[in-house]
């Protein structure tokens, strides 16, 4: 029946992204969450927070471990440089790949000491969480790799390991889109859609002025357009949130979901000045490049 | 010939219908347990945290029912069945701390999460005008990049807030050298959610709130 051979078309494969993944673009991923880390730090004059009043200090997550001596040294211009430069020698000995349980934990903790640092003096925003989780995930998996390795007395890890650090950080992302919904249904229930709360947001964020700051938030208001895309973008953003984990199994929705919430990421930053850059990079791991090319997967041809 | 596969007693509707029970009773104030426990006005756990670890439940259980899923899962070594079972419930044990600061990474995930419907739209914002006269604006995230977002200014204490706008000052001026900033406002910039038809502003609305005087050169 054309009818249901059109909607099997439209349907497509359900597999699991990744399920093939191989060594190669394990490494790759491996260079390409760790350049991303080198990139942000090279550019973060992190030094300077030292000059920030202290009264704007909240420490945050694994700086409330530490006693207010150690936290004063930490925070000093000589503290903050040692923790930036020394951060980097790490993410850049990560890229060789050797000793890599070692150094990715190494690496995993030293960016949540970094997080922490830069999130201590305002509100714990939720921007590259994501790609600091992806470390730690490179270095659980690196982990279990060696001792799987050890105790099978295998000289290395099995081709077909790689995919489980892969599908887990994809995992890890749609699940923080899926608890955004979640969480945004949970408290405000449908009301939340219905009022004027997605043009308040618009203004506050344009009015405060982040790192970017584009001056177009503010004059939503005198745009009726703008207003009734933003109210009816929200509730079907927070659709996509909610089925975001779909993207792991559901090659065709991934067609549809990654345009998508990319437009939603630049209108962000276009009437918000929000710019969630970090995770738009670990986009590039939705899709599924094992399949598309053979010498990516686990096995390919001409590979014994 | 195989043999077809029993329902066990507990698949959807029951579990579903037992899930639901279990929420009212610790989610309602009208619930038994309130009563019995004496508790006040507050059900046990608030709807909000109840219906997700439901929403959630569901979410992990279509997951490891899909046959995929499950092969993967199956072919994992336990080592790496470990990783993979700390790293997911880390993040979901994270989100319902329902806290953002103190087990960072582990966050509750809460992104424009209420509702906000005040008009007009505020916000307090330092402006600077510098030896040549020019306004400048000075966002504390734009002088100090590491800052992804500060607080809002009207939740700091008049101290802090003194000690914000001299800090400012100095970071701007020490990259602008050749044109100071010698004065200060501490404004409140505001935004009316429903303008006249027709009504265009340059702008946003401003009220002087404080002037810091950095004429000086500190």
């Amino acid at each position: 029946m054309p009818t249901a051979q059109t909607l099997r078309f439209l349907i497509g494969p359900i597999e699991l992204l990744h399920e093939q993944a191989g060594p190669r673009l394990l490494r790759l991923t491996r260079l390409g969450i760790f350049l991303l880390w080198i990139v942000k730090l090279l550019l973060d004059p992190l030094w300077r927070l030292a000059d920030l009043p202290r009264e704007m200090l909240q420490p945050t997550g694994v700086l409330i471990l530490l006693p207010p001596s150690v936290l004063d040294q930490l925070l000093s211009p000589d503290g903050l440089t040692t923790l930036l430069f020394g951060t980097l020698a790490v993410l850049a000995l990560g890229l060789t790949d050797r000793a890599f349980p070692l150094i990715s934990t190494l690496a995993a903790l030293l960016l949540t000491v970094y997080s922490s640092v830069i999130r201590s003096f305002g509100p714990a925003v939720h921007t590259d969480i994501v790609v600091l989780l992806a470390v730690w995930v490179l270095a659980g998996f690196a982990w279990a790799d060696h001792w799987q390795a050890k105790s099978t007395h295998k000289r290395k890890p099995a081709g077909s390991w790689s995919s489980y650090p892969l599908i887990t950080i994809v995992a890890l992302l749609c699940l923080s889109y899926c608890l955004v919904g979640f969480n945004r249904i949970a408290t405000s229930g449908t009301r939340i859609f219905t009022g004027d709360t997605m043009e308040v947001f618009a203004i506050d964020a344009s009015l405060r002025g982040y790192y970017f700051t584009t001056n177009i938030g503010w004059h939503v208001p005198e745009w009726p357009l703008i207003v009734l895309m933003l109210k009816l973008g929200f509730p079907v953003i927070t659709v996509f949130e909610i089925v975001a984990p779909l993207c792991l199994a559901w090659p065709h929705f991934r067609w549809v979901f990654i345009p998508f919430m990319l437009s939603f990421h630049l209108l962000s930053l276009v009437f918000m000045n929000i710019f969630f850059f970090d995770d738009m990079l670990v986009y590039l791991l939705l899709f599924d490049w094992s399949r598309r090319y053979p010498q990516l997967r686990a096995t390919h041809p001409g590979k014994t | 010939m195989t043999k077809a596969a029993r329902v066990p007693p507990w698949f959807p509707p029951l579990s579903l219908t037992a899930i639901a029970l279990l929420i009212w009773l610790v989610s309602f104030k009208s619930s038994p347990i309130v009563s019995v426990l004496h508790l006040s006005d507050s059900p046990l756990v608030p709807f909000s945290v109840s219906s997700q670890a439901f929403l959630l439940f569901m979410l992990v259980r279509a997951f490891f029912y899909w046959p995929p899923m499950v092969r993967w899962a199956k072919s994992m070594p336990m080592p790496h069945r470990v990783i993979f079972a700390l790293m997911i419930s880390s993040i979901i044990a994270g989100h319902f701390t329902l806290d953002s600061r103190t087990y960072f990474p582990l966050v509750a995930w809460e992104i424009f999460p209420g509702i906000h419907e005040q008009n007009p739209v505020t916000c307090r914002e330092f402006v600077g005008t510098t030896e040549s006269g020019k306004k400048v604006r000075l966002v504390v995230e734009q002088l100090f990049p590491s800052v992804v977002q500060i607080n809002p200014l009207d939740g700091f204490t008049p101290d802090a807030t003194d000690h914000l706008a001299e800090t400012l000052a100095k970071a701007y001026n020490q990259l602008h050298a050749d044109d100071h900033v010698r004065q200060v406002d501490l404004v409140l910039m505001a935004v009316n959610l429903h303008p006249n038809a027709g009504e265009t502003r340059a702008q946003p609305s401003c009220q002087l709130l404080k002037r810091y005087d950095f004429s000086s050169g500190q």
